[in-house]
């Protein structure tokens, strides 16, 4: 039973004190995040997750490269000419149906909103893929800034010694890093290719870690010495860069899956995009505010279903298991987990049983934090070929990711005397979805 | 009279049909065909009218994409991705028993020879017999893994009865055949055919392929299975059609055929009566039609199909068949006055 005076639900899991919860909160988010897994650890009480969650909120992009079927995940058909073989299930929210290849978040729809109306008309996968990744279609003159850097840019803490933006893609086909574009290499992601783990981040072999320690230390004399005298941005630029550099050289470990108990690791399982999801809790946790997933590769010209089979079992068990995680440690509500990528699939199926690319009538959903969950926005025709009613392009769903973030969508970075909003211009969030 | 004769081979007439047809079955000595189709109908056809006009069996049936349809003494049974096998009246065109079979979509669906057993695959991974005549289940086989090495669903899509009746293969998504006894329901053998089963590790993380077919040969000794090779790209089914033979009482393989020239998918494979050769038909993104010799491997008579062939109904003395696909169906023949000359000595090995 709860005692008076204390914040305490009856769980061993939530068994801390108020005072010793104010004291804890106060040490993790007073200055510079310790990024040597002191605050992950300190993350594990609940309490405190919610403490944080009030100050950081964070994106989970699952990048669906190649360009998954709308008809086998967020849109089906059954029984229509172009519908495919598999049924539609309900969801837990009322009158929303999604495909039976997504049963597990079928269950927790609740969360969700799906945005059914995309018509962003650019089906080949470059274009499509900058086209969703920047919101806006691509200026010769101007290299945009993708959702990720915006993201870092926005959320992202300036005394920061998580990573801010992380982007992971294994797989070799369609493989892109993301761009920090006019944002420079501060907004850049820190791109994971073929490890999990990034490269470059630990101390030389000839460095011990006493020497490390003792370098940063007199580093840090000398810079105090310099400008107790005289003020300088530079000098503190320089000296928030080495303190970045630091941080992140110590957020190895966030990283590491083996730090999670046994079983979370085994509710995520053994396919790497569900480890990866892993990794982008830890990473959210700890507080980097963009994580980008890419699952390829969805590009099913021949043999759709049996792609989508395989594939969607992977998108619904680790999506899945990301939002319940997310939720049981209070950080879902902060954080917004986004399925995208470059377009949908046709209608039509090809003798291969395949199905094309398709940007004229396609979907997304959105989950978490800014979401109305149980919501569904847009609608395409009965065969799927066109939207008939809420189409929207990238630019909104680019404006109402920013929005359910809490960042004003207009809101204009100057390049130069050129003013260039967050969305593209004129862009509006569609509100329905948001909450 | 007329023999059976591949170098003969030639495509006497196709018509277009609405959607794709997964499966056949014929009315024995007609040209009356019954498929199933991606509209989740059956359908029966005259396949030799001057003008066919397909006619759906209307009353309440399938809820998905119908992938078996097997003639089982005077009755129709169809199978279909929603689970159920469905019992028709062939006549009425009325379903008289409606079974919930599988967990998962039944994948293909046939009887044994005398048409009292019927036996389905699905992707619950289990095979099943059943009484034609009640609807029962005679035995539940189990031992395909419904998963792949790589954690992903596997997929059981082939199963064939041996001419005699007393066997079954069932083959699936990893190259895993097995070979039952039908009267006792027990593992009789095992193969596996590794090299239809295609896993991308690196470029897009997914699979490709898996035996979609088997078929045993008359004397019941060789078990032949179809699919295809190893892809590349596995955003297209651009690898080559591919059977392999074995004797699988011996656990042997005695022949793998791959074919370049016309790839994709063996859907469906038919062992000759006589020995001499086999028939395999399939597609990528368009068919094929092909006959093979059993002794060698080497390519007898093929012709680009037109259309994906997803299955085939032969002829009883084996002169001609029916194909069935995507968007239309096939009639071939391959027929002959006069009996076929001695077969053609072996080819090297390295020449297969």
């Amino acid at each position: 039973m709860a005692q008076p005076g204390s914040i305490f639900c009856g769980s061993t899991d939530h068994g801390l004190s108020r005072r010793g919860f104010l004291g804890a909160a106060t040490a993790a988010t007073a200055g510079t995040f310790a990024a040597d897994m002191t605050r992950l650890d300190a993350l594990k009480s609940p309490l405190l997750a919610r403490e944080v969650k009030r100050q950081q909120k964070s994106v989970i992009l699952l990048w669906l490269a190649g360009g998954a079927s709308q008809f086998e995940t967020w849109d089906p058909k059954p029984g229509r000419p172009t519908g495919g073989p598999y049924a539609k299930i309900k969801t837990n929210a009322t009158d929303v149906h999604i495909s039976e290849l997504l049963p597990k978040l079928s269950q927790r729809m609740n969360h969700t909103a799906i945005i059914r109306s995309l018509n962003t008309k650019i089906g080949d996968h470059g274009g499509g893929a900058s086209l969703m990744e920047t919101g806006r279609v691509s200026d010769p003159g101007l290299i945009y800034p993708d959702i990720g850097a915006i993201a870092a840019r926005e959320l992202g803490r300036a005394d920061s010694q998580v990573p801010d933006y992380v982007s992971m893609y294994t797989s070799t086909e369609g493989r892109r890093k993301g761009t920090s574009g006019f944002l420079g290499a501060r907004y850049a992601p820190m791109f994971l290719s073929d490890k999990q783990v990034p490269e470059n981040m630990r101390r030389l072999e000839a460095i011990s870690n006493d020497d490390h320690k003792d370098r940063a230390a007199l580093r840090d004399l000398l810079s105090k010495r310099f400008t107790q005298s005289r003020f300088s941005e530079k000098v503190n630029s320089h000296t928030t860069a080495y303190s970045r550099v630091h941080g992140l050289m110590s957020s190895e470990k966030l990283f590491d899956i083996e730090q999670e108990p046994e079983s979370v690791r085994a509710k995520y399982g053994p396919r790497q995009f569900a480890q990866q999801c892993l990794i982008a809790r830890r990473l959210v946790e700890a507080g980097t505010p963009f994580v980008k997933v890419a699952r390829a590769w969805w590009d099913s010209h021949g043999q759709n279903f049996e792609t989508h089979r395989e594939l969607c079992a992977d998108l619904d068990h680790a999506m899945s298991t990301l939002l319940d995680d997310l939720e049981v440690r209070g950080l879902l509500e902060n954080t917004l987990v986004v399925t995208l990528g470059e377009f949908g699939r046709t209608p039509g199926i090809n003798a291969s049983l395949g199905r094309d690319h398709f940007a004229n009538a396609w979907s997304c959903s959105l989950s978490g934090c800014g979401v109305r969950g149980g919501s569904v926005y847009g609608k395409t025709d009965p065969d799927g070929h066109t939207v008939a009613e809420g189409e929207v392009g990238a630019a909104q769903v680019f404006a109402t990711m920013l929005a359910a973030l809490g960042i004003d969508h207009e809101k204009e970075y100057m390049i130069g005397s050129r003013p260039i909003p967050l969305a593209d211009f004129g862009a509006k969030p569609i509100k329905e979805v948001l909450a | 009279m007329s023999w059976s004769d591949p170098a003969k081979l030639k495509r006497v007439k196709d018509f277009g049909i609405s959607g794709i047809a997964f499966c056949v079955a014929r009315e024995p000595g007609t040209g009356k065909l019954f498929f199933g189709n991606s509209d989740f109908k059956v359908y029966e056809v005259d396949a030799l009218a001057e003008k066919p006009a397909p006619t759906a069996f209307e009353t309440e049936g399938h809820q998905s994409y119908v992938t078996g349809v097997v003639r089982s003494q005077q009755q129709l049974v169809s199978g279909s991705y929603d689970g159920n096998l469905i019992w028709w009246d062939a006549e009425s065109k009325k379903s008289t028993r409606t079974v919930k079979a599988h967990e998962r979509w039944i994948r293909r669906v046939t009887a044994s020879p005398d048409g009292k057993v019927v036996a389905s695959v699905a992707d619950d991974m289990v095979g099943k017999l059943w009484d034609a005549e009640t609807g029962q289940t005679i035995h539940t086989l189990i031992d395909h893994k419904e998963e792949t090495p790589d954690h992903y669903p596997s997929m059981l899509y082939a199963v064939a009865f041996s001419p005699d009746g007393k066997w079954l293969a069932t083959a699936d998504k990893v190259g895993h055949i097995v070979v039952w006894e039908v009267a006792s329901g027990k593992k009789a053998g095992e193969l596996e055919a590794p090299g239809m089963y295609t896993w991308d590790p690196r470029a897009r993380r997914h699979s490709i392929g898996g035996v979609r077919s088997v078929a045993f040969s008359h004397d019941s000794r060789l078990l032949a299975a179809g699919g295809i090779g190893q892809i590349g790209n596995i955003d297209h089914l651009g690898g080559p059609s591919r059977v392999e033979i074995f004797d699988w009482q011996k656990g042997e393989r005695l022949l793998t055929i791959e074919d370049n020239e016309l790839k994709g998918l063996v859907e469906q494979i038919e062992f000759d009566p006589t020995g001499n050769w086999l028939l395999a038909a399939g597609g990528d993104h368009d068919g094929f039609v092909s006959f093979y010799s059993v002794e060698t491997g080497k390519l007898i008579k093929q012709d680009k199909a037109p259309m994906h062939v997803h299955q085939l109904a032969m002829n009883d003395d084996a002169t001609g068949f029916f194909a069935v696909g995507h968007g239309k169906i096939a009639h071939y023949e391959f027929k002959s006055d006069s009996p076929p000359g001695p077969a053609e000595p072996p080819l090297p090995e390295d020449a297969v």
